[in-house]
């Protein structure tokens, strides 16, 4: 496998770090190397946060993703988007939570702009908004089929309480299901 | 040595690596970017039997340290650059009184609160002389995961031998950065635990500071019958103030003897693809999470048939000066890379007795990348 690189990017406290750990968590328990770097500032919530994830079966060094090398964007808020989306390369996948981002027709024409509304899902469909981070997690791994879900999701239920294992899995469910719609759309 | 594999980040490892090399004692006061350590050693150490304490300020994290040093255990403080300039008189204190400590530095951008939650390696000329005074300071620093665990406890067998603060430097890159480390098992760890010195003979015979010219004070453990004093001051051999020409002069020679004629004990280096250079190719000289961008630089590098090595410092101060001196007398391009300005270069111009060091620094916050440093050696050949 040659090296994935995925970038999720929110606001802080909307919990976007926990996905880059169990994304990371997984590919070295599948034997290769995964490093989550999480950038964001000094404001406790509402600042721009950005966790980098890199994945390889070889060593990985610099822990950043170089921009322009990105394969794979996830964004639930403007502010970063904006900040943000000139590291994915060009045809890249960015997905947007259409609520919240709007991207340029330029951008549309740059990259491959997907609209999945995943704060929406997680709270009206799965009924806790916390589990945006799980929708988003299933809809990177579909994209990019970087890892196998069972083992990304027997890592993502080690990561969070026993009471609330149903519904992170039907997160994970959900967000699998909107990007196979949105990919064959 | 046995190894075992952890998922973790750079301050929860320096943490654990503390406990595992026998630290009771925690003092400290929160700061970004080094907050984690105390979080973690927070719910570690109670469970061993150890004291964690926030205290009020980051002066009074550090005194509180120092006294459970001086009471003769295992002790460690956490912070970022900020902290230090507050902790730096009692940094000067543990020097003097010669107290072993360990205070882990994850460092951010300064000066003054700086950036408080970007990288930056600002706090390495500060490691070297913290307080005022005369002495030699102990840093290391650690450029991956495992040497967040591994130098976190070299350092504090380190202030056990030489009996005085060891700095462990991290920035908040390293410190935060989440993967794989494989790490030495606590086993091994435990063997390599060698204890401070103590005095076994009559309590009238014992002088704590009365030791040999290159030797460390043998503080022993209090209330065990053992009494010395503690001061700032120079002092006697019993530890009591005194103005005695020869003694204060003596004094303060040994605090830099005991540390410079002992270099071989402290030097520790990585030298990542140095064995093939030659007089034109380019020797990278970088530490801390900077050098990781360096490796990747030097595989672009290699790739594009452009010989370079990384040398890496990992015990920063004191410097590893006749290794650099044997690189810089060798290659003919050198370039040091910091995300400060010329903080270490200022050391290896020293050290080589070259001016024509070339350099790439940085200072925004913002992480430098494989990509600039390729640049830079592209434009320095």
């Amino acid at each position: 496998m040659a090296r994935t690189l995925m970038r999720f990017t929110g606001v802080g406290g909307q919990g976007v770090l926990l996905a880059g750990e169990i994304f990371a968590a997984a590919k070295i328990k599948e034997g290769g190397h995964g490093l989550k770097t999480a950038t964001y500032t000094s404001q406790v919530r509402g600042g721009p946060t950005v966790v980098d994830i890199t994945l390889d079966d070889e060593e990985i060094f610099y822990p950043y993703a170089n921009d322009g090398e990105i394969d794979f964007m996830l964004s639930v808020a403007q502010a970063s988007y904006n900040l943000f989306k000139n590291g994915v390369s060009e045809g890249g996948t960015i997905v947007v939570e259409p609520n919240l981002v709007h991207p340029t027709e330029e951008d549309r024409k740059k990259w491959n702009i997907v609209e999945i509304p995943i704060i929406t899902i997680a709270k009206d469909e799965i009924g806790n908004v916390i589990t945006q981070s799980v929708v988003a997690l299933a809809i990177a791994n579909t994209f990019m089929k970087a890892l196998d879900d069972d083992l990304l999701r027997e890592v993502m239920l080690s990561k969070v309480p026993a009471k609330v294992h149903d519904v992170n899995n039907k997160a994970y469910d959900l967000g699998k299901k909107y990007a196979l719609e949105a990919m064959a759309s | 040595m046995e190894l075992r594999e952890v998922i973790s980040t750079g301050n929860d490892l320096a943490a654990e690596a503390a406990v595992d090399a026998g630290c009771m004692f925690f003092g400290g006061y929160p700061i970004t970017p080094s907050s984690e350590v105390m979080h973690t050693i927070s719910d570690l150490l109670p469970e061993v039997g150890g004291t964690a304490i926030q205290m009020e300020d980051e002066i009074a994290g550090i005194a509180a340290a120092v006294g459970a040093g001086m009471a003769g255990v295992r002790t460690m403080t956490a912070t970022s650059g900020p902290g230090v300039s507050l902790k730096a008189e009692n940094l000067g204190l543990a020097q003097m009184a010669e107290v072993p400590l360990v205070l882990v530095n994850v460092m951010r951008g300064g000066p003054s609160t700086g950036l408080p939650t970007r990288v930056s390696q600002g706090d390495v000329r500060q490691a070297r002389n913290p307080s005022h005074g005369d002495y030699r300071s102990i840093t290391l620093c650690a450029g991956n995961l495992a040497e967040c665990y591994t130098e976190t406890v070299r350092a504090f067998n380190l202030a056990d031998r030489f009996m005085q603060p060891v700095i462990v430097l991290l920035d908040e890159t390293i410190g935060h950065m989440h993967g794989k480390a494989m790490i030495p098992t606590v086993e091994e760890v435990k063997k390599g635990i060698v204890p401070r010195k103590t005095f076994t003979g009559a309590p009238e015979d014992y002088r704590p500071y009365g030791v040999g010219a290159d030797e460390a004070a043998v503080l022993n453990p209090m209330f065990q019958g053992y009494r010395y004093h503690f001061t700032g001051l120079h002092h006697d051999g019993k530890g009591f103030p005194t103005e005695e020409i020869e003694t204060c002069r003596k004094l303060i020679q040994r605090l830099e003897d005991k540390v410079m004629m002992h270099t071989d004990e402290l030097e520790l280096n990585e030298e990542f693809m140095c064995d093939d250079l030659e007089e034109n190719d380019v020797l990278i000289i970088a530490y801390g999470s900077v050098s990781l961008a360096a490796k990747e630089a030097i595989r672009h590098l290699r790739a594009a048939g452009i010989k370079a090595g990384l040398f890496r410092p990992i015990t920063l101060w004191p410097s590893p000066a006749d290794r650099i001196k044997h690189f810089t007398d060798k290659v003919k391009n050198v370039l040091c890379v910091e995300l400060n300005i010329r903080q270490y270069t200022e050391e290896v111009e020293r050290v080589s007795s070259r001016l024509d060091i070339h350099g790439l620094y940085k200072v925004n916050g913002r992480a430098i990348s494989p990509y600039e440093i390729v640049n830079k050696v592209k434009e320095i050949i």
